[in-house]
């Protein structure tokens, strides 16, 4: 094949479908947010719009590109500007290195260390939320963009601790290995429970989402970083919070819920037998991981419904004495448990396979209802 | 009914039960119905004292003046003219109602007019069930007589289903069938 189809024309006709395809998701979810969280609050959601409210999803960038754009008198120009594209740019640039589906249809970049990219790209993104914030001239935006600063800093920390695990596990920096790892073995969540439980909250506080919003935190900072972004800029800062967290999301399944396989011990719908079955089979590959970052999507949903803000120095308590040292545990055990089973020839990931799953079943035996009533009659005899 | 707890563990701090507890509430909560009315196709039906709009009824009304005397920003503008009328066989002089105006948009909706009207029953009185009163220009805020006797025939806003159609929902309805 010709190298300039191969290596240009391709990949970015790939990454053109996949950026159109995500931005319509992104969209979307802003309308399913606030339905579900209606839902929560006993209320229906945005419903007037088309039927069940869809329309909803048109109207809002609608809105969004005819309102005033207002820049306040002493704004710093440039920054302002750059503040809502920035963050923006690396989260468009990870679609690039995200494996959709069986490789080589479904990515448009297959990267050897894809997983170090992704988190060296998401991790800029805080620079544009500390230059809007700043640019404004506007101290509750700068309070926010400062915030932000020091919750995203220190959550990347842990938010690398718990893929090193998955890593050593799998013996890759390769998105597309890794997911051949679990199809092969089992899925990352059960042997690397901890790790994804800290995954899941470090990207809660990176994308800033319910409960770590403290940047954005409308009931103390008025909006934080981008209370002074009007129209389109405001709409940028919404886009990339929502694609930073589509690509989190993208990251979890393929880290911990083993991508577009749907398999255990090579046995199921592995990459292979998608790959044998060609374009259909993508598709049904493309379609298993679209269904599990969606529901990591709804979790994220689940989670704003339910938890109040975290105060700044529980949120810092949190990630440093807490966050941290578990994971940094959790690559001890992992890592003493893989060479135990090298050295003593038995299957690392099944031990912690059982140990995750005691974890979970202890939390669910833990959950049953253990309130106990006792009636009104029978107080006295108590 | 009394609730008793179980002591916590420290396990339980350390697995987030709290959390999951709160997960579990919020999960249930998605499938409970919802109290939302959707306003113009539902409407919500007022108590028996709900105070609306005004309804004047002219044969009741004798012409006092009192409800005007009362009114704390005067917006109600009555005239009035003797007549001679035959009433029981004999010729008396008798008040007739020329005007009697309400200026319903500078209203407060006090209700002190109707607690000054002399006659049984009141011949203006608020415990009407109508709160639609929006119009497009504030003029058609000002009743007079006949439309304050008979503003069930104003015309709506046009475009909304039959009456019929909208169900009518008490209030606190909605939270009693959660």
């Amino acid at each position: 094949m010709n190298p300039w189809m191969h290596y240009l024309v391709w990949p970015l006709v790939k990454f053109l479908v996949a950026f159109i395809i995500v931005q319509g998701i992104v969209a979307a979810m802003n309308w399913v947010e606030r339905r579900l969280l209606g839902f929560v609050q006993a209320r229906l959601g945005p419903n007037r719009v088309g039927p069940k409210g869809l329309l909803q999803i048109i109207a809002d960038p609608v809105k969004f590109l005819l309102k005033e754009d207002i820049v306040p008198a002493n704004a710093e120009t440039i920054a302002y500007f750059l503040g809502p594209i920035l963050p923006l740019i690396p989260t468009f640039l990870v679609y690039c290195l995200i494996p959709f589906g069986p490789p080589p249809t479904f990515v448009a970049a297959r990267v050897n260390v894809a997983v170090l990219l992704v988190l060296a790209l998401t991790s800029t993104g805080v620079y544009g939320i500390i230059l809007g914030g700043w640019a404004s001239n506007n101290k509750y935006s700068l309070m926010g963009g400062l915030r932000s600063a020091a919750q995203m800093v220190s959550y990347e920390v842990p938010f690398g601790l718990s893929i090193v695990g998955v890593l050593m596990l799998s013996g890759s920096l390769d998105l597309v290995k890794i997911v051949n790892y679990q199809a092969d073995h089992i899925w990352n969540l059960f042997p690397q429970l901890i790790a994804a439980f800290i995954f899941f909250v470090a990207m809660t506080a990176e994308t800033n989402r319910t409960p770590f919003d403290l940047p954005e935190a409308d009931s103390e900072l008025v909006g934080g970083y981008h209370t002074e972004y009007s129209a389109m800029k405001f709409a940028f800062f919404m886009l990339a919070e929502y694609s930073a967290m589509l690509v989190n999301c993208c990251l979890m399944t393929l880290l911990f819920l083993g991508g577009w396989t749907l398999a255990i011990g090579g046995y199921g719908l592995t990459t292979q037998t998608l790959q044998h079955m060609g374009i259909p089979g993508g598709m049904l590959g493309v379609l298993i991981f679209i269904v599990k970052v969606m529901t990591f999507m709804l979790v994220y949903i689940w989670f704003r419904a339910t938890f109040p803000r975290f105060r700044f120095d529980q949120l810092m308590d949190l990630g440093w004495k807490w966050m941290i040292p578990l994971a940094l545990a959790n690559i001890v055990v992992t890592g003493v448990v893989v060479l135990l089973g090298q050295s003593l020839n038995f299957q690392g990931e099944v031990v912690l396979s059982i140990a995750g799953a005691a974890i979970v079943g202890y939390t669910l035996y833990n959950l049953r209802p253990r309130a106990k009533v006792v009636h009104a009659s029978r107080v006295s005899e108590v | 009914m009394q609730v008793e707890y179980p002591k916590s563990e420290w396990t339980d701090k350390f697995l987030l039960l709290d959390m999951f507890e709160g997960l579990k509430t919020t999960f249930r909560e998605l499938f409970k119905p919802k109290v939302t009315v959707r306003y113009p196709e539902e409407r919500l039906e007022p108590a028996n004292r709900f105070r609306g709009m005004f309804r004047f009824s002219f044969d009741r009304c004798i012409a006092c003046k009192l409800c005007a005397v009362a009114c704390p920003i005067d917006i109600i503008y009555i005239d009035v003219h003797d007549e001679q009328r035959e009433v029981d066989g004999k010729m008396k002089k008798i008040k007739v109602l020329d005007r009697y105006d309400i200026d319903v948009k500078r209203c407060m909706f006090c209700s002190l007019c109707e607690e000054a009207c002399p006659t049984k029953p009141k011949s203006i009185w608020l415990t009407t069930k109508t709160y639609e009163l929006a119009t497009y220009d504030r003029n058609d805020l000002y009743f007079n007589m006949q439309q304050l006797e008979y503003w069930d025939d104003r015309p709506r806003y046009e475009g909304l289903p039959e009456e019929e159609e909208h169900p009518r929902i008490e209030g606190g309805q909605r939270l009693l069938e959660r």
